[in-house]
């Protein structure tokens, strides 16, 4: 296995400081207020337009979480072109990751202005580093990534800061 | 559900959060996937994650997350702004696990705290950390 994490590296490497925006569309508050419900979250800010407002917000807003946790801002690939485990190697935009697993397992977030109901963002995905590690269970590339969502005056919204391994 | 108001005046360094207590359950992994548009099915496909050598569907990274900031929020009051925060997942937790988030204020300054954040579970074993960064309304 050390020869395809080794042949991913240099091919990520090539890709080091590279970017690429994709427009995510319109935020829509009945997405946002789904991912509350979800994680069992139902401050009044995210569902209750004068609680909102009283809070100091011009409307609406997103659990703070919200852009960062949603895996695939695309429609998603067909099932048959689901790997075993349901993954997809969709989610990261140019990196040439198919046939590996990566995995997360926490984020850093600047936030920088809160996103409210119909705001049309942008997120700017960049490789920032590649490192070629040895795992007590054999090689791993730590992939260091961060992205920028931005609304339509290209306003940043949201820093994520994140590292993936992979396997 | 109302927030009560956290003023910057009323906090120093050692200051503990308000803790909060979730036990997620299976529909609530499921949800939190469809919601995220997240098919991985170790998080809704019991037979799938034995398979892995887990003991049951496991609770996303991100779900963790939104507890450790949830109990931020909800101590800091309506009118507060996180505007950093960060976690890093420490061990799993599945279904009806009892997880418990805790804080503690490190540092104030110029209207801004900042807090160390836990989660662990009823073993009392660690299951996230992180750490947040808030602006909090002065009194008057």
């Amino acid at each position: 296995m050390s020869a395809p994490i080794a042949e991913l590296c240099a091919k990520l490497k090539e890709h080091v400081g590279r970017s690429e925006r994709t427009d995510l569309g319109v935020i829509r508050k009945e997405q946002f207020q789904r991912f509350a419900i979800a994680a069992d979250n139902l401050d009044p800010v995210f569902f209750d337009k004068d609680a909102a407002t009283a809070a100091g917000y011009p409307d609406l807003i997103a659990p703070p979480l919200f852009l960062s946790a949603v895996r695939n801002w695309q429609v998603g690939p067909p099932q048959d072109s689901l790997r075993t485990d349901g993954t997809t190697s969709h989610e990261f935009a140019f990196l040439p990751l198919e046939g590996f697993r990566m995995m997360g397992g926490g984020q850093e977030l600047e936030l920088h202005a809160p996103v409210t109901d119909a705001t049309r963002v942008s997120m700017e995905l960049r490789l920032d580093d590649v490192e070629l590690k040895q795992g007590r269970s054999g090689p791993l590339l730590l992939i260091r990534i961060t992205q920028t969502y931005r609304d339509d005056a290209g306003r940043p919204l949201v820093t994520c800061r994140e590292t993936f391994v992979a396997r | 559900m109302s927030r009560s108001q956290r003023f910057f005046e009323d906090v120093s360094v050692g200051t503990r959060l308000t803790p909060l207590v979730k036990r997620p359950s299976t529909a609530q992994l499921f949800r939190f996937s469809a919601a995220t548009w997240n098919a991985h099915r170790i998080h809704y496909d019991k037979p799938y994650a034995l398979s892995e050598g887990y003991p049951d569907v496991l609770v996303q990274a991100h779900l963790h997350g939104c507890f450790l900031l949830q109990a931020v929020m909800e101590w800091a009051g309506p009118r507060a702004r996180v505007t950093g925060f960060g976690w890093q997942n420490r061990a799993i937790a599945v279904p009806e696990d009892v997880l418990t988030c805790t804080g503690t204020v490190t540092s104030v300054g110029s209207g801004i705290v900042e807090c160390q954040l836990e989660e662990r579970n009823q073993r009392d074993e660690v299951c996230a950390t992180g750490r947040a960064r808030i602006q909090l309304p002065c009194r008057g």
